[in-house]
């Protein structure tokens, strides 16, 4: 009987393993397209981010590269992701308590 | 008479563009419709062999545009159909061969006589394929499941709204229900949600599409065919019927069967 339980716990576990690869294949799928019909190759936005860096230097102390930039999906929408470590504002709020 | 003009086209070679073709022409001339299939990959023709024409073939579809012959001495009567004809690509030439505008004219004068004009695209986005969507003034996609195929269909699709070819429709072929079933293939929704199109049909894998091909005969003559039945259905919608989608539940065993019988089975997974 406990043999059969440890089979059936084994099975299971099995079961919760398998990687659906279908919803993997739309995931990457959604972004791979996002990519294709922006048609914004790499050096593109590579040069766009550096852009941007320099303008927001401009009025804050930033840390030297982003901590995200990224064009995703949100939903219906598609929404360039930008975040920015901002250094002056690290000093001012106390870290714990 | 003025017909419809209709490429089927894909963007990735080897998802069945040639097969459907086929398909919808024979369905279409089934339903009494004139129907005429244009075979524009010009130096990789196939849509003869598929339609078991191949031997019957003295001019093509380059020959005509040159005027070396007559329209009429191309187009192939087809062995079942009495109102369905080939007109075949050259097989020795290549895809420079015509013109956008040639075959343009060749279809608007094909479409005074026939209800449909159906035109086999070649695969890729180059020369052929301009040709082929240039002439049309509809599109149908043809994809499979897969995410090259998906991909492919997504730029193709960029590109028929850029040559004014708006709102093609999309047959997912060879679904294969049982890996939908278990969550290993993309289902209808999930395509339609990934390239924001309407969906003309959904044909299931089934290997009497390459028995059908082997002997030359469209597997919608099949009538126990799934794969046929789905091509007839789409024929049916392209004809302006309205047909609800088939439902593509894989086999089941019998303990499956029975279990469904007193509630127990999952959830239906699919409706196609």
């Amino acid at each position: 009987m406990r043999e059969f339980i440890k089979w059936l716990v084994s099975q299971l576990a099995v079961a919760e393993q398998h990687e659906k690869t279908g919803i993997t294949a739309k995931q990457r799928l959604q972004l791979v397209l996002i990519q294709d019909r922006l048609d914004l190759p790499t050096d593109k936005m590579e040069s766009m981010k550096q852009e941007i860096w320099e303008v927001v230097s401009r009025y804050l102390r930033v840390a030297d590269d982003f901590l995200e930039f990224e064009i995703r999906r949100l939903d219906e929408l598609v929404v360039l992701v930008s975040n920015i470590q901002v250094n002056d504002a690290s000093e001012l709020v106390p870290v714990s308590g | 008479m003025t017909g419809r003009t209709i490429v089927i086209t894909s963007g990735k070679g080897g998802v069945g563009k040639t097969t459907a073709t086929a398909n919808l022409g024979t369905a279409l001339a089934m339903r009494g419709q004139k129907v005429v299939v244009i075979d524009a990959d010009i130096g990789l023709r196939n849509l003869d062999v598929i339609m078991g024409l191949e031997n019957r073939i003295v001019y093509d579809l380059v020959n005509v545009i040159e005027g070396k012959c007559k329209m009429h001495q191309a187009m192939i009567r087809d062995k079942h159909q009495l109102e369905l004809f080939l007109i075949p690509a050259a097989q020795t030439r290549d895809k420079d061969s015509i013109e956008p505008e040639q075959l343009r004219e060749l279809c608007e004068k094909l479409e005074q006589e026939f209800d449909y004009v159906l035109i086999d695209c070649p695969a890729g986005i180059e020369g052929g394929f301009k040709n082929a969507i240039g002439a049309a003034k509809e599109a149908i996609l043809v994809t499979t499941p897969e995410v090259s195929a998906i991909r492919d269909a997504d730029r193709v699709i960029g590109l028929l709204e850029a040559s004014e070819l708006h709102r093609p429709k999309l047959i997912i072929n060879r679904i294969n229900t049982e890996l939908v079933k278990r969550g290993d293939m993309m289902d209808k929704d999930d395509i339609v949600e990934l390239l924001s199109v309407e969906v003309l049909g959904l044909v299931p894998a089934d290997e009497h599409t390459i028995t059908a091909a082997n002997r030359g005969v469209p597997v919608v003559h099949d009538k126990k065919a799934p794969s046929g039945s789905a091509f007839l259905r789409i024929a049916a919608r392209v004809d302006g019927d309205e047909v609800p989608f088939m439902s593509l539940e894989p086999k089941t065993s019998i303990l499956d069967r029975m279990k469904g019988l007193v509630g127990l089975s999952g959830r239906a997974y699919s409706h196609a």
